[in-house]
């Protein structure tokens, strides 16, 4: 690549020519400077042909310079489908061409435009599957040639993240109507944020030339230090309002982060997108909109041709070849779609000048050259879309084309508005807008600075007030100023020949969109999917006016009445890492955490904590194991932190428990603690846990890890009705704790400092004692979940590490071993005792799973009393059992299935081997008749294995429940 | 046996913070107070004490709160000298640095000056019984939710990234509260201006601490937020 000298000032301003970087494209090096975009880089270094088309391979250049076509989408290092023309250079940039096969200047591929006969609309619905079997031969190629750019899989997950953002009025749009909203909106006391997609803010004043002396960057600079001089205006430029939605909610990208700005008015001043002119070869590199070029000139100092001719339907055509002349390309014709040439200062301008213009002329055909643009066929238009016999050729390697622009109105549809064709103007337009969203500028059809920003100034106010702040100085906006032009002509000129595109993605030309009309798909939904129009990466930006137009042309209907397709979001360039964000997942944790790392503990996900499965290196299951002996024969010590923990205070404490809970509990004693299992309205178990009476009115109860957030909810809400006189308050973070049990349980409590009267007279199995240990408030809770003698300490949360460190030292001349959920999980299964979720499922009910005695008969309500009474009318068809495996071999897993002869009958819901009983035991869910001890059932282990097991009585270890009591 | 440690140790004092760990690793100073070591500074006061204009997290963890619930609160806590705000989501500087918030009408939270332990807070805490307070009854903030301090005129700035609250000066008034969700985590924030300078309490599940921690330390990395000892936020020449 060879850099092409930069124009001088007053072109040029969004570069800093002290500054140059190099890069690389397609393996070879190229400079640009400071400010530029890739494609004004490729551009100042004589680089136009950046793309391969999708299906034929033709060459693409650069056509809009503003994002809103895909032409320039290339592959940056590991990122696919960059818009070159929203690129930033920077140093050492790497960038490779798209869907080129061989090089991008002699792409082999492009034969297949040879067979496009082969290839007509909705070809690959009807293709590819014929004989059958031969889809995977097509497959293989399909996906050879199909996607745009590479995905790099073992990319590792960059740094994007979100983040919120307040104001009273949201500008989207920088040009001169957006910056007027905003100075409007400030000045009546709003805080405003500028949203602006351009790296260089200021619209249209940054390269748009309205008047023949005009300066209208000096107007940009002005407006621009006016904002910088507003302390309540925040302009943020290259940035992306991906969508409208509602209460003013809207997603903007900028760079790796997506902001969720949240607005109480929002001003859309989003300008034109350019229109495409429909004529043979119209998408060759060389040929860009007027608008395009203007851009390469006064933002970047980039020449865009040496010879050009201009197509133009409206002033602005005008404006491009003036600054064509300036910047020393020479204008070979400026042909106008209108009958009449305007008197209008710009075009007397153009014609003093040299310019041949000629009005009622079209460009009939464009000539390839080398990839590139080399002439013009043009001819007279006769008609709408209707061109003379093509004549004169016009050599030039420069088409700009200047045919109006449709509303950038995408948020405004995103947000309930509407745009429609004007049958009278041939232009179309914003047609509505929602409450507390306003239009200013080109998107609601201004034509002039002036009027864009006296539209701005009023959309200002609007937002303003909308907000909530009010400005007694109502700006007025000239009937006048927003009045259209003259009709703007019919910009398709189909060509015999073809390769007339509508569709640039996806080399979509006229006859595509007829065949498919014709084909039946004659409503706008229905032909965008059939013919994949608008469905590309620039989503239709370029291509739905032209859609629009031919529809109604092939169906006589006009274009309002044709309608458009749905809009939504994103606005483009949102990528997964945007959506993906930093992510937050809150994890849990005990506050004996640190100890459990420091101990080698293998951590387990309880919900949302964490928990110790195992302690110690080697076998897993062997430390199981040793952690199931250590409590049966010494003491072990395991922290139940994660237990839900609830206070009900109130004089109606025992009356709530009454409520919600199955067991009685208004004559419990204090000091006492209680089994307490809770019922859905169904009936249904929920949960259990225990109830502690701290005094006439304090229940503290505990609830499942899992079901904790849940049963404090339910609480809630059941009170919530009831209107008891009760306090219900979660406070399963504010407590650790442990419990520690085994036969020396006791001995290892008696060597710690403390008040607690430990005699098991005096503190009984089932009893809960406050009082100090270690230097620690304690509430002592003698449960026995394992089965063995035990005291469940709860002290306060900041005393987590303290109590455990000091019973664990207490403990060590008596072996105390920590243990973990998977010890805890055999231990209770030696007893028989039922895990909550595990051993009971959505459906089951307290008789199924062996708790029928936890219901109490004599209150006259519980939640689900009255289903449980009449669910227990009806003979029950399962109940959970326990089982002892009776076959050698594997041993079942939980989950597997029990048959009764080829009818499953059941499953298993635990299992493991019990070390204290050296067999394997388990829970299972059997019907009645398979219930009673002794009886023999048939499980079906992995693989299909049978395996033997034989009904148990529960508890399987010490049944008569002496080890607890101690 | 870190420092830290070793001070815990000699005053017998069995309460550690929520962020012991985090604090040990960054080299803080512990003041040893009733309810547990409080991180006074990190070895440079002076350079702290300018973060804290700037953006500053600092763990006040181990300073007395505490929470009451029910209908009878304000009642209560008017009777023992807190006055609660009259309104819900407002929080009133009382006695000693005192903060008293008022979450709900029925429900209060009292928090320590940010540098020292507040008496009232445990006047108030001794003076409850079940049998005289009526339907107001304590919650243990103290340990079901961590503190954090995040102080400086970056802090609104910051939170944009992890809560969709306006929490800017001008918009989140001083002495105003919300209870929120930060970073997925139900949270309480309260402004409380220490010195002049921007201060938003935040109190959170004590169980993720670990979680915010790492939360915020990311989140304030952009704006060259760190952690700063309980001294930054206290006025001159005062005593911690």
């Amino acid at each position: 690549m060879s850099a092409r000298e930069r124009l001088p000032l007053p072109f040029g301003i969004a570069i800093d020519r002290s500054r140059p970087l190099g890069y690389s494209f397609d393996g070879r090096s190229g400079s640009g400077y400071a400010g530029d975009t890739l494609a004004s880089a490729l551009a100042g270094d004589g680089v136009w042909l950046l793309s391969r088309s999708f299906k034929y391979h033709r060459p693409r250049g650069l056509f809009s310079l503003a994002g809103h076509d895909a032409n320039t989408m290339v592959q940056v290092e590991d990122e696919p489908n960059v818009l070159a023309d929203r690129l930033v250079l920077r140093e050492g940039l790497t960038a490779t061409p798209l869907n080129g096969t061989g090089t991008l200047t002699r792409d082999r591929a492009r034969i297949l435009e040879r067979l496009h006969r082969f290839m007509p609309v909705g070809f690959y619905y009807h293709a590819f599957f014929r004989p059958a079997g031969t889809w995977p031969r097509w497959e293989k190629l399909i996906r050879a040639m199909g996607g745009l750019g590479t995905v790099n899989t073992g990319q590792k997950h960059g740094y994007y993240d979100k983040a919120y953002a307040f104001c009273d009025v949201c500008v989207i749009g920088a040009g001169p109507a957006g910056l007027s909203a905003a100075l409007e909106a400030a000045a009546a006391g709003a805080e405003v944020i500028i949203i602006d997609d351009q790296a260089l803010p200021g619209g249209a004043l940054s390269f748009a030339r309205e008047e023949v002396d005009g300066d209208a960057d000096a107007l940009r600079r002005s407006l621009l230090s006016q904002i910088e001089a507003q302390p309540s205006i925040t302009l943020w430029s290259g940035a992306i309002c991906q969508g409208w939605f509602t209460d003013h909610w809207l997603p903007v990208t900028r760079g790796d982060r997506l902001y969720k700005v949240r607005a109480a008015a929002v001003v859309i001043a989003t300008g034109t997108i350019g229109q495409q002119v429909v004529f043979r070869n119209n998408d060759l590199p060389g040929i860009m909109l007027g608008s395009a070029a203007q851009r390469l000139m006064r933002l970047y100092g980039v020449r865009p041709g040496t010879r050009a001719v201009i197509l133009a339907a409206d002033e602005a055509g005008y404006g491009v070849a003036l600054d064509l002349i300036d910047a020393g390309v020479e204008v070979a014709a400026l042909l106008d779609l209108r009958t009449e040439v305007p008197a209008s200062p710009l075009a007397a301008a153009v014609r003093e000048r040299g310019v041949p213009v000629r009005p009622r002329m079209a460009v009939a055909e464009a000539v390839e050259g080398r990839n590139h643009l080399s002439a013009v066929r043009i001819a007279p238009v006769v008609g709408e879309g209707t061109l003379g016999t093509a004549g004169e050729t016009i050599a030039c390697d420069l088409l700009c084309l200047s045919a109006g622009g449709v509303p950038n109105a995408a948020l405004v549809c995103h947000a309930g508005g509407s745009v429609r064709h004007d049958a009278v103007s041939g232009r179309f337009v914003v047609a509505s807008t929602p409450p507390d969203l306003f239009v200013a500028g080109s998107v609601a059809g201004t034509e002039s600075f002036a009027a864009a920003m006296a539209g701005g100034r009023r959309a200002g106010w609007q937002a303003a007030r909308a907000a909530g702040f009010s400005n007694p100085h109502e700006p007025q906006v000239e009937p006048a100023m927003v009045a259209p032009a003259g009709p703007m002509p019919w910009p398709i000129f189909p060509h015999p020949k073809g390769k007339d595109f509508v569709d640039y993605d996806e080399d979509l030309t006229v006859s595509h969109v007829r065949d498919a009309v014709a084909a039946g798909f004659d409503s706008v939904e229905l032909l965008k999917r059939y013919s994949t129009a608008g469905m590309g990466p620039s989503q239709g930006r370029i291509t739905n006016p032209v859609l629009y137009r031919l529809l109604a042309q092939a169906t006589g209907q006009s274009v309002e009445a044709v309608g458009s397709v749905t809009v939504r979001p994103p606005i483009g360039q949102e990528k997964i890492g945007h959506l993906a964000g930093r992510g937050f997942d809150p994890v849990r944790l005990s506050p004996i955490h640190h100890r459990h790392q420091e101990l080698g503990a293998t951590m387990m996900v309880a919900g949302t904590w964490l928990r110790p499965a195992v302690y110690g290196e080697g076998g897993q299951e062997a430390s199981i194991r040793d952690e199931v002996r250590a409590v049966r024969n010494g003491v072990g010590l395991i922290d139940v932190s994660t237990l839900g923990k609830i206070e009900v205070r109130g004089p109606d404490a025992a009356a709530f428990l009454e409520r919600i809970y199955t067991f009685a509990f208004a004559a419990q004693p204090v000091g006492r603690v209680r089994y307490a299992l809770m019922t859905d309205e169904v009936g249904n178990v929920m949960d259990d846990g225990v109830a502690a009476r701290l005094h006439a009115h304090h229940f503290y109860v505990t609830a499942t890890t899992g079901g904790a957030d849940g049963v404090y909810r339910f609480m809630q809400w059941c009170n919530a009705q009831w209107r008891l006189a009760v306090d219900i308050a979660n406070v399963t973070a504010a407590y650790a704790a442990v419990n520690i049990a085994g036969p020396r349980a006791r001995a290892v409590l008696a060597r710690l400092e403390g008040d607690l009267d430990l005699a098991p007279e005096a503190f009984p199995y089932m009893a809960v004692r406050e009082g100090m240990l270690a230097g620690m408030p304690v509430r002592a809770l003698r449960v026995g979940f394992v089965g063995e003698l035990g005291y469940e300490l709860h002290v306060p949360s900041s005393c987590g590490e303290a109590i455990w460190d000091r019973l664990l030292a207490a403990g060590q001349s008596e072996g105390i071993r920590p243990f973990g959920v998977e010890a805890q999980r055999i231990l209770r299964l030696e007893k028989g005792h039922v895990i909550i979720g595990q051993d009971t499922d959505g459906l089951s009910t307290p008789g199924e799973a062996g708790l029928g005695w936890a219901l109490s008969k004599k209150k006259p309500f519980f939640v689900g009393k009255a289903a449980l009474e009449l669910r227990q009318r009806r003979a029950m068809n399962r109940v959970l059992v326990g089982f002892v495996q009776t076959s050698t071999g594997p041993q079942p897993l939980e989950n597997h299935l029990i048959f009764a002869g080829s009818e499953v009958a059941g499953r298993v819901t635990s299992v493991a081997f019990s070390p204290s009983l050296e067999r394997v035991i388990g829970l299972a869910y059997v019907p009645p008749a398979l219930a009673e001890t002794g009886t023999a059932l048939t499980i079906k282990g992995t693989g299909g294995r049978l395996i033997a097991a034989e009904v148990s009585k529960t508890p399987f270890y010490d049944p008569e429940n002496r080890r607890q009591e101690m | 046996m870190s420092g830290a440690e070793g001070a815990r140790a000699a005053n017998g004092n069995p309460r550690r913070s929520f962020f012991q760990r985090q604090l040990e690793e960054l080299g803080a100073r512990f003041s040893i107070l009733e309810d547990g070591p409080l991180a006074t500074d990190f070895g440079t006061a002076t350079a702290e004490r300018e973060q804290a204009r700037q953006l500053g997290l600092c763990d006040l963890s181990s300073l007395p709160r505490i929470g009451f619930k029910g209908a009878n609160t304000a009642a209560w806590l008017a009777g023992r000298g807190v006055a609660l705000p009259a309104q819900p989501h407002r929080l009133a500087r009382i006695e000693d640095g005192l903060l008293a918030c008022r979450l709900s009408p029925g429900e209060a939270l009292l928090l320590s000056q940010p540098w020292g332990a507040s008496r009232l807070i445990k006047d108030v805490e001794r003076a409850w019984s079940i049998e005289s307070a009526g339907l107001c009854f304590p919650v243990p903030r103290r340990d079901s939710h961590a503190w954090l301090a995040l102080v400086g005129a970056r802090v609104p700035a910051m939170l944009t990234k992890i809560c969709g609250i306006d929490f800017r000066p001008h918009k989140f008034a001083d002495l105003t509260l919300a209870q929120t969700q930060v970073a997925r985590t139900s949270a309480i924030v309260a402004r409380a201006d220490v010195e002049g300078t921007g201060c938003w309490h935040l109190l959170f599940d004590s169980a993720s601490a670990a979680y915010m921690w790492q939360v915020l330390i990311d989140a304030m990395s952009e704006f060259d937020g760190r952690p700063v000892g309980c001294a930054a936020l206290a006025p001159p020449g005062s005593a911690l």
